[in-house]
């Protein structure tokens, strides 16, 4: 990119979010405005009473900012891993799902919720079970000490078809009035459930491997020229694509384990960045992480503001991003990649 | 001082079928090291040792005095320098992108290129004559084109040695010429090393007439046959016992240019 043009996206990739951030907080059937966002802000940290309503500072408080700032950590989380996984994997067609994460996480998820009928466990054993997941999926693709793409990917299939099999006895097993719907809501995302608690909990491997993918991210770069002329080029192939699929497991986790399993970020966000700011991952993996936030907030918004109900979010995801894929290939002729 | 020195090295992907056997020789700084052979001779798996890319049953390498084995990945890109066979080509980076990943051994932490590496990058562009590439997308170079990127990219790294598995493998006349051009001037004006695995018999004659010192090693099912001049090694009877086909030599004096070459003339009943 051309140093002008570096500076505009950059501009609007750091302030796109926070616009995203403060709109969604004002929209909704409760009426906000944006000075009542900043009243309420002030007086949460000052202690100086606004004047505002109590419903006001609490729907902003407790309902509103917790899940505008949960989307945007799972949105830009997914973002993340899904660009690294990309350049790890050498493949524009692969999500941050790649290594068995989302199913090993609806598994927990699942187990969870038939083993105690509550939902206080379920992000801690989705979380547990997406990193068993991938764990399990590395050891199956190490071949000889070595794990090359190919078999690290069908490694991670297997694992994926075996959880899901897994899922699907568990839903077989679950009490159909109670559990399986449960489990049926929690599989296919949502951040209605969303808790100030969670949020900080889950905060902690999202941003630990969101911190671990923006320091390595030139490594990405070097890793997609493949193994051998990786090693040439001086980097430790083992040691950085363990670190890599370490933090991109790490944030992604953390980010099902509280959303559940929504799609299509992880797969097309990274492809809308590398559009605006080109290939190189010192650019790709924040501006993904920024377009992933906006994109979550965004079809966050639709889910619980089109209809009187909540529409599960990876519905909305999958049906704005299906067609938004299908754009993109033809707008590229599938060759831009 | 040898810059490269194999001993005795052995192996096999099964320790039982050894590819290539009882290897040694040794690199002299300043001159181009051709290793030739027939097609599944062991050349790509013998030069995936000296990359450290698998490791020998037997016999050891060194790199000027040090045990390749003991090198760590960031120290060997500062002594030896690839340029692959073929590259697959996968997401769009511009050319200057590539290029300045010869500087990653050179950069502090897990960080990315600074912009003095980038410009050590646009030099070395400039070197293999691609000056003005930078920001073209290296996904939509020929094949010609590529080749000298890639070659650039290892020029990059400022390594002694440079080793290059078939660079022609896929370029037409004047890109072979172009690449032995640009090796040419780097042995000559900048004591570059240079280990090159190739089918391309008259590329030798090309160096050797271009006063490059340059030695062949002929390969044949895993061993060296011999090493030697260009004149000495590439001769009608080596490539009757090795490769098993009819030949001849000749001299050319065209253009002013006198050198020796090779043409194939038909296989061996």
């Amino acid at each position: 990119m051309s140093s002008p043009k570096k500076t505009i996206v950059t501009i609007i990739l750091i302030l796109l979010p926070v616009l995203f951030f403060f709109g969604t907080i004002c929209i909704g059937r409760y009426y906000v405005s944006l000075t009542d966002i900043f009243l309420t802000l002030w007086q949460g940290l000052t202690g100086n009473n606004s004047g505002l309503s109590s419903e006001t500072t609490t729907v902003i408080l407790q309902i509103r900012l917790p899940r505008a700032f949960q989307g945007a950590m799972v949105g830009a989380a997914l973002g993340a891993s899904g660009a690294a996984f990309q350049s790890l994997f050498r493949n524009p067609l692969v999500s941050s799902g790649i290594l068995g994460v989302s199913a090993g996480a609806g598994f927990g998820a699942a187990l969870a919720i038939v083993l105690f009928n509550t939902v206080f466990l379920t992000p801690l054993f989705a979380f547990v079970f997406g990193i068993l997941a991938v764990i399990l999926s590395y050891f199956a693709g190490k071949i000889d000490n070595t794990s090359t793409t190919i078999t690290l990917v069908l490694g991670g299939t297997i694992i994926q078809s075996i959880f899901s099999a897994l899922i699907s006895l568990l839903k077989y097993l679950a009490d159909t009035a109670t559990q399986l719907p449960a489990i049926t809501f929690w599989l296919m995302g949502s951040l209605a459930s969303t808790k100030t608690a969670d949020v900080f909990l889950a905060l902690i491997p999202m941003v630990l491997g969101m911190a671990g993918m923006l320091i390595m991210r030139y490594r990405l770069n070097v890793l997609s020229m493949g193994d051998r002329e990786a090693r040439t080029l001086g980097i430790n192939v083992m040691a950085n694509k363990a670190a890599i699929i370490g933090f991109a497991t790490l944030a992604t986790a953390g980010a099902v384990c509280v959303s559940g399993i929504v799609g299509w970020i992880g797969l097309i966000i990274p492809h809308v960045g590398r559009m605006l700011v080109g290939n190189d991952n010192k650019w790709l993996v924040p501006a993904s992480m920024s377009l992933g936030a906006c994109f979550v907030i965004f079809c966050d918004t639709l889910c619980r503001s089109l209809t009187g109900g909540e529409i599960p979010l990876g519905i909305v995801t999958a049906l704005i991003g299906g067609p938004f894929f299908i754009y993109l290939l033809k707008k590229t002729k599938g060759r831009s990649w | 001082m040898t810059l490269l020195r194999l001993n005795n090295l052995s192996f096999g992907y099964d320790p039982q079928r050894l590819i290539f056997e009882d290897i040694s020789f040794a690199v002299h700084p300043g001159e181009v090291f051709c290793i030739i052979g027939p097609n599944g001779c062991g050349k790509t798996t013998l030069i995936d040792s000296i990359l450290g890319i698998n490791q020998p049953q037997q016999g050891t390498i060194e790199v000027s005095g040090t045990h390749l084995a003991q090198l760590k990945p960031r120290e060997f890109a500062q002594h030896i320098a690839y340029v692959p066979q073929s590259h697959s080509k996968t997401f769009p980076y511009t050319v200057l992108d590539i290029v300045v990943m010869g500087r990653t051994y050179a950069t502090r932490g897990f960080g990315s290129p600074d912009s003095s590496q980038q410009q050590r990058a646009r030099e070395s562009l400039d070197q293999v004559g691609l000056k003005g590439f930078e920001e073209r997308l290296y996904t939509e170079l020929s094949g010609g084109e590529l080749q000298l990127v890639l070659i650039a990219r290892a020029l990059t790294q400022d390594a002694r040695i440079m080793v290059l598995d078939e660079p022609t493998a896929h370029l037409d006349f004047r890109h072979e010429l172009m690449v032995m051009e640009i090796i040419t001037r780097l042995v000559k004006e900048k004591g570059l090393t240079i280990v090159m695995a190739t089918h391309f018999l008259n590329q030798a004659f090309y160096l050797e007439n271009a006063a490059v010192p340059t030695r062949v090693a002929l390969m044949n099912q895993g061993k060296i046959e011999t090493i030697g001049t260009p004149s000495e090694v590439i001769t009608k009877n080596n490539l009757k016992d090795v490769f098993k086909i009819i030949s001849i030599t000749g001299t050319t004096d065209e253009e002013g240019i006198q050198r020796k070459f090779i043409v194939p003339l038909k296989n061996l009943r």
